[in-house]
């Protein structure tokens, strides 16, 4: 992409690792001029997109690669873990009204992936998952 | 970037108001459920949860806050979220919190929100 900038890093599962790529996402946008206020959403996809891999890989020590790439119109965010992998198709959306009553009120971060983007591509096989997603930011 | 997470909390007109500060994750969901609880065992059934500093919050931590609307509802209570960030906001809808949790611009709009529910 012309004007692109892009942002690497491997991270290994800690507490608010997740934090670590959000800094990094606000640091490519600050020095694209993109306005705080546009890179909202993109903190959300980020954030849900790298806490779902480290909780699903099943692995002992996982570790998610993560890759930003921004231009001043679109952020296109790679999401890489070496896990189990998993069926996409066989996760259902959960409803907030199925939630009330059981104690089961997690299971949101692919929903939330889906809805948020602008583009949201998985591929899962035995090897791990990876997950594309475009943000639009213009 | 300061994420670290903590809250306060008053009573205001019946209304209790956690005011937090830094990432909601699953860390920072469980001590507004631990502070919730300490309340709504002495019977406070309103609840006012201000979100102005803190942008960044993960599906784990609201799932503690969709626990607490569990029990607001089940006991007749109710919960308003405030001073969204309009992608939490965003969030927030799509999980479908808003289906049994207001919304209020500012606390003091939650409190006046929350003055006319039984």
């Amino acid at each position: 992409m012309k004007g692109a900038i892009s942002l690497k890093v491997s991270l290994p599962k800690i507490p608010d690792i997740e934090l670590v790529a959000i800094e990094g996402l606000e640091r490519l946008a600050h020095h694209l001029g993109i306005a705080d206020e546009k890179i909202g959403e993109a903190r959300v996809l980020v954030t849900e997109a790298i806490i779902n891999a480290l909780e699903h890989s099943g692995e002992d020590n996982p570790l998610v690669k993560v890759e930003f790439t921004m231009t001043k119109q679109e952020l296109i965010i790679l999401i890489r873990d070496y896990g189990k992998g998993f069926e996409p198709s066989s996760v259902e959306d959960p409803d907030i009204r199925g939630k009330m009553g059981t104690k089961d009120k997690r299971g949101w971060g692919l929903k939330l992936m889906k809805t948020m983007s602008d583009d949201f591509r998985i591929e899962s096989n035995d090897h791990g998952t990876r997950i594309t997603i475009k943000k639009l930011l213009s | 970037m300061e994420q670290q997470f903590t809250l306060t909390s008053e009573v205001r007109n019946d209304c209790l108001v956690i005011t937090t500060s830094g990432y909601v994750n699953n860390v920072g969901g469980e001590k507004i459920a631990q502070e919730f609880t300490r309340h709504f065992e002495k019977g406070t059934k309103k609840v006012i949860v201000n979100l102005a500093q803190s942008k960044v919050v993960n599906s784990i931590g609201m799932s503690f806050l969709i626990d607490i609307i569990d029990q607001l509802n089940d006991a007749g209570g109710k919960m308003v979220f405030t001073n969204l960030d309009p992608a939490v906001d965003k969030m927030l809808t799509i999980m479908g919190l808003f289906q049994f949790a207001g919304k209020g611009k500012t606390v003091e709009d939650a409190v006046a929100l929350l003055a006319i529910e039984k």
